[in-house]
C-alpha cells in the first residue's frame, strides 16, 4: 500500500510555482525524510498531502488512494505543522479533551501516560510550556489518534539536542509499536541519517530524487580517476555531480547496481547519504526523478513485529 | 526489506462514521469560551443596572402620570412641572445614553464575536491543527456559527425585551413610539436579528480577510450599510393602511405622539375625488386655524397612508425575516469559503 | 542513570563514526556476544521497540539485522514473543582473545617500526583481511563480506576516500 501518492502535483502562488510536477509513491512502513533547502517546496507538498492547500494542478492521495483532505484521509493521517501549533490559552488536559472530541480514535490513557512520562503538567496553559514541551504535546496528540500516517513539518528545528532525541525516539517507538508510517521534513540531512529509510529530495520546487535509502546508496557511487578522462565518462554515465581538481576528478554517478563495471584506472567508493543529498541539491534537474521513484523492489515483504 | 505495517482493521479508513454534534458542542464551547461567557456576562451586568435604574424610571414616571392634566404640558401646575423637569434632567440623559448604546450594541457584539471566530485560527496558525483533525473543517465551522449564533440570538433577544420595559416611560415623555427607528431596532425580534447579521458579517469577513482587525473594521462598515438600508426600507413594508378622515388626522410626517401611528403620506382630495390643489391642501393641513381633530372643510377629504402601532409585530417579523435571510446567506457563504479556500 | 530493560541478555550500542552500517553493527554485536558467551541458544534478543527507543534508530534497521541473523541461522523469530538465539558460534574464550590481542599488538609494533602511520596500517590490514576471507574462506563467515568492489562495510573505502579528498578542489 502506498501511504502517499502524488501525480504531477503542483502549486502556484501568483506567478511563482512553489512546487511543480511532483510525482511520488511512498510505500507504507517507512520513515521518509523530506529534505531540501528553505523554499524548496517541502511545506507546500505537505500542506497539499494533508488537505490544507488545494493543488493548482495534479492530485494527491493518501492511505491507498483516499483523496487528500477527504474524511477518510483526515481520519487516518495526523499532522504536526511547523512550530507545533496548539491553542495557547488551553491547558494540556483541555487539548487532550479537544483532540479526543475531534477524532474517531483517541487513546486517552496513552496520551496521559506519555505526558506524565515527559513531565508535562496537565493543568498548565499550553502557551506557557517550553518549545520542546509544546512539540512533544503536539506529537502526543497526534500519536494518540493512532494514525496510519504521521506527517511532521520541520519538527526538530527549534528543539535542543535532548528534546530532539526524545522526539525522534517517540516517533520511532510509535513506528515499532503501531506500524505508523512517517513523513518528516528537515533542511538538515545529518540528523536524519540514522532514522530515515526513505528519502525524498526537493530543490527549487522540483522533486530531485526519491527512493529507499538502501537502494539509493547501492545505486550511487563516487568514481575517482584522472581529470582528463572525466569529461568522457561524464557523458557516458549518469553523473549527478562532478568535482574536479587539476589531475584528479570525482564523479558522483548513478549506476544500476553495485556490480556495475568501474572504468579502468578508476576507483569506486560508496556514497554517504549526506553526500548524496548535497550532490542532488547542488545540481538540480540532473536526474529523471520520476523514473527512479518508480523503481520498485521485486518482492516487498511485509512483516509484522 | 521488511517493513512494519499496521494490519488493516475492517472499515477503519473507509467512510468513517460522522462524529456526533454533541462532541462538536464541547469543542466550540471550549474554543469560544471567551465570547460565550463575556457577552452574556456583560449583558447580564448591564441588565442588572437596567433593572435597578428602570425601577427608578418607572417610579418617577408613575408620579408624573398621577399629576393632573398630564399630556398638555402647558397647563400643568408648578409641582407637576417640577417633576417633569427633574425627570427630563436626571432620568432622560441616562435613558438616552442607553438608547445610543443599544444602537451600537449589535455591531459591537457582532464584530467582537464574529470577527475573530475564524480569523483567529487563521492568524495564529492553529487552523493547521484544527483543520487536520478527523472532524473536518466544514463541520467545525457550522457548529461554531450555530452555537455562537444561537447563544447571541437568545441572549440579545431577552436583553432587548428588558430594554423595552426599561425605556417604556420615555416613549411618552419624549414623544416617541414603538415604530421610531431607534426604538424599533432595540427590541423585539429586530434587535437579535441585527446582532445576528453583524455576527454573520464579522464571521464572513474574518474568513475572507483572514485577519481579525480588518474583519472587525469591515463589519462596522457593512453593518452600517445594512442598518441604513433597514431605516430606508421600513416604510415600504406591506403593512400600511389607507384611510380617509373627515377630521384632521395627520400632524407631522414622522412618528410623533405616543399612541399615534406612523403616518407615511397624507393627501387631500377635493370634490369628485380629484386631488386638491397644493395651496388648498396646504391650507387645510398646515395653515393657521385647523388643528388636530378639527373638521375638514366640506367637499374635501383627508387621506392618510399610515402604519398603526398595532402593526408593530408584523413589522418586526418582516424586518427580522429579511435580516435573517441575509445572515443565513452570509453563513452559507462563509462555509463555502472554508470548504473551497486554500489555507 | 541506570536504565533497566530486563528481559534481554545484551544491550546494543552504536558507533556512529565507524563507517559500518547500523544494521551490520547490531549483527556483529550479537555474533560477538555469542562468541564470548554472553548469549546462549534460547536467549531472547532485545525487543525491536526497546532497541528503537534507546538507540533512536529506524525499526526497519533492527528488523533487517534480525533477519540477517535469521538468514545466518543464528536466530529465529517466534510470533508474538520476539527473536531468540537458535545456534551458537565457535566460542573464543577470553584467554584466547587475550592471546590474540597480544599477538596483534606485537604486529602493530613491527608495522610502526617499519614506518607505517595509522592510516597505512588500517589500509594494509583491511586489504589483507579481505583477501584472507576471499581466498581462504576462513572458518568464520566466508561469503558474507568481501568479494567484488568495496562495499560500505569496508573501512578501506572510507580510508581511500579521505586520502583522495585531500587533493581535491571542489568544483560544483
Amino acid at each position: 500500500m502506498n501511504v502517499i501518492e502524488t501525480r504531477e502535483l503542483g502549486k502556484r502562488y501568483g506567478k511563482t510555482w512553489a512546487l511543480r510536477d511532483c510525482t511520488l509513491a511512498l510505500p507504507a512502513g517507512h520513515l521518509a525524510a523530506l529534505v531540501g533547502p528553505n523554499g524548496a517546496g517541502k511545506s507546500t507538498l505537505m500542506n497539499m498531502v494533508v488537505g490544507l492547500t488545494v493543488p493548482t494542478e495534479g492530485t494527491a492521495a493518501v492511505l491507498d488512494g483516499q483523496p487528500a483532505g477527504s474524511p477518510a484521509a483526515l481520519n487516518g493521517v495526523a499532522f504536526v505543522a511547523q512550530d507545533a501549533p496548539v491553542y495557547k490559552n488551553l491547558s494540556s488536559a483541555d487539548m487532550l479533551h479537544l483532540t479526543a472530541n475531534l477524532n474517531q480514535r483517541f487513546d486517552r490513557s496513552f496520551a496521559k501516560a506519555r505526558l506524565a512520562d515527559l513531565g508535562i503538567p496537565l493543568k498548565k496553559k499550553a502557551g506557557k510550556l517550553s518549545g520542546g514541551q509544546q512539540a512533544q504535546l503536539a506529537l502526543t496528540l497526534a500519536l494518540a489518534r493512532k494514525p496510519r500516517l504521521l506527517i511532521l513539518d520541520e519538527p526538530l528545528a527549534s528543539l535542543d539536542p535532548i528534546a530532539r532525541q526524545d522526539f525522534l525516539s517517540a516517533v520511532l517507538t510509535a513506528m515499532a509499536d503501531d506500524g505508523v508510517s512517517v513523513l518528516l521534513s528537515s533542511h538538515q540531512v545529518a540528523e536524519l541519517e540514522r532514522v530515515a529509510d526513505y528519502l525524498i529530495v526537493l530543490s527549487r520546487a522540483q522533486l530531485q530524487v526519491a527512493g529507499e535509502v538502501d537502494d539509493l546508496l547501492a545505486c550511487h557511487r563516487v568514481l575517482t580517476g584522472p581529470a582528463a578522462e572525466a569529461q568522457e565518462y561524464a557523458t557516458r554515465l549518469t553523473v549527478v555531480q562532478t568535482r574536479r581538481g587539476e589531475t584528479q576528478a570525482h564523479l558522483l554517478a548513478r549506476t544500476s547496481g553495485p556490480a556495475d563495471p568501474v572504468p579502468p584506472g578508476w576507483e569506486s567508493h560508496p556514497v554517504s547519504l549526506e553526500e548524496l543529498v548535497m550532490a542532488y541539491l547542488r545540481s538540480p534537474g540532473v536526474s529523471e526523478p520520476t523514473a527512479f521513484a518508480r523503481v520498485q523492489r521485486a518482492t516487498s515483504k511485509e512483516a509484522t513485529r | 526489506m521488511s517493513v512494519l505495517t499496521l494490519p488493516a482493521q475492517p472499515g477503519q479508513d473507509t467512510a468513517p462514521r460522522p462524529l456526533p454534534w454533541r462532541r462538536m458542542a464541547w469543542v466550540t464551547w471550549r474554543q469560544q469560551r471567551a465570547t460565550l461567557i463575556s457577552v452574556p456576562a456583560v449583558l447580564g451586568a448591564v441588565a442588572v443596572f437596567l433593572v435597578i435604574f428602570g425601577l427608578k424610571v418607572h417610579h418617577d414616571y408613575a408620579a408624573i402620570v398621577k399629576c393632573p392634566l398630564v399630556g398638555s404640558v402647558q397647563n400643568e401646575s408648578g409641582a407637576c412641572q417640577q417633576l417633569f423637569s427633574r425627570f427630563n434632567a436626571t432620568d432622560w440623559p441616562l435613558g438616552n445614553t442607553c438608547a445610543i448604546l443599544m444602537a451600537l450594541a449589535p455591531v459591537l457584539i457582532g464584530a467582537f464575536a464574529g470577527g475573530p471566530l475564524l480569523a483567529r485560527e487563521l492568524e495564529t496558525g492553529t487552523y493547521r491543527y484544527a483543520w487536520t483533525q478527523g472532524l473536518g473543517r466544514e463541520r467545525q465551522v457550522i457548529a461554531k456559527l450555530a452555537l455562537v449564533g444561537i447563544t447571541l440570538a437568545v441572549v440579545t433577544g431577552a436583553f432587548g425585551e428588558l430594554f423595552a420595559w426599561f425605556f417604556q416611560p420615555f416613549l411618552y415623555t419624549e414623544e416617541l413610539n414603538v415604530l421610531t427607528d431607534t426604538v424599533f431596532s432595540a427590541r423585539g425580534l429586530v434587535f437579535p436579528a441585527f446582532t445576528l447579521v453583524a455576527f454573520a458579517i464579522g464571521a464572513f469577513f474574518g474568513m475572507l480577510l483572514r485577519r481579525i482587525v480588518p474583519a472587525m473594521a469591515a463589519t462596522l462598515g457593512v453593518y452600517l450599510a445594512v442598518r441604513l438600508a433597514a431605516w430606508g426600507v421600513r416604510k415600504y413594508y406591506p403593512v400600511a393602511v389607507v384611510t380617509s378622515n373627515s377630521k384632521i388626522f395627520s400632524q407631522f410626517q414622522t412618528p410623533s405622539l405616543p399612541g399615534f401611528p406612523w403616518i407615511l403620506t397624507t393627501w387631500v382630495t377635493g370634490p369628485g375625488g380629484k386631488p386638491a390643489s397644493p395651496s388648498v391642501a396646504n391650507r387645510i393641513l398646515n395653515g393657521p386655524g385647523p388643528s388636530p381633530g378639527a373638521s375638514v372643510p366640506a367637499g374635501y377629504t383627508e387621506w392618510n397612508r399610515w402604519i398603526p402601532l398595532s402593526h408593530y409585530w408584523p413589522m418586526q417579523f418582516i424586518e427580522a425575516g429579511w435580516l435573517l435571510v441575509i445572515a443565513v446567506a452570509l453563513f452559507a457563504a462563509t462555509v463555502s469559503l472554508v470548504r473551497r479556500r486554500a489555507a | 542513570m541506570t536504565i533497566d530493560k530486563g528481559d534481554s541478555a545484551i544491550e546494543f550500542r552504536l558507533d556512529p563514526d565507524s563507517g559500518v552500517p547500523t544494521y551490520l553493527q547490531l549483527v556483529q554485536q550479537v555474533e560477538h556476544a555469542l562468541r564470548l558467551g554472553y548469549l546462549k541458544p534460547g536467549d531472547q534478543l532485545p525487543k525491536v521497540r526497546d532497541v528503537v527507543a534507546t538507540l533512536t534508530i529506524n525499526p526497519n534497521t533492527v528488523l533487517k539485522a534480525y533477519r540477517e541473523l535469521e538468514h545466518k541461522g543464528l536466530a529465529a523469530g517466534r510470533p508474538g514473543q520476539g527473536t531468540f538465539i537458535e545456534a551458537t558460534l565457535e566460542q573464543v574464550t577470553l584467554p584466547e582473545l587475550a592471546g590474540l590481542r597480544r599477538t596483534l599488538l606485537g604486529w602493530l609494533a613491527s608495522a610502526d617500526a617499519a614506518g607505517l602511520d595509522e592510516d597505512g596500517i588500517v589500509a594494509l590490514f583491511t586489504s589483507g583481511l579481505r583477501d584472507f576471507f576471499k581466498t581462504s574462506g576462513g572458518r568464520g563467515n566466508a561469503g558474507q563480506r568481501g568479494g567484488g568492489s568495496r562495499d560500505r562495510a569496508g573501512t578501506a573505502g572510507s580510508a581511500d576516500r579521505s586520502a583522495a579528498d585531500d587533493g581535491t578542489e571542489g568544483v560544483a
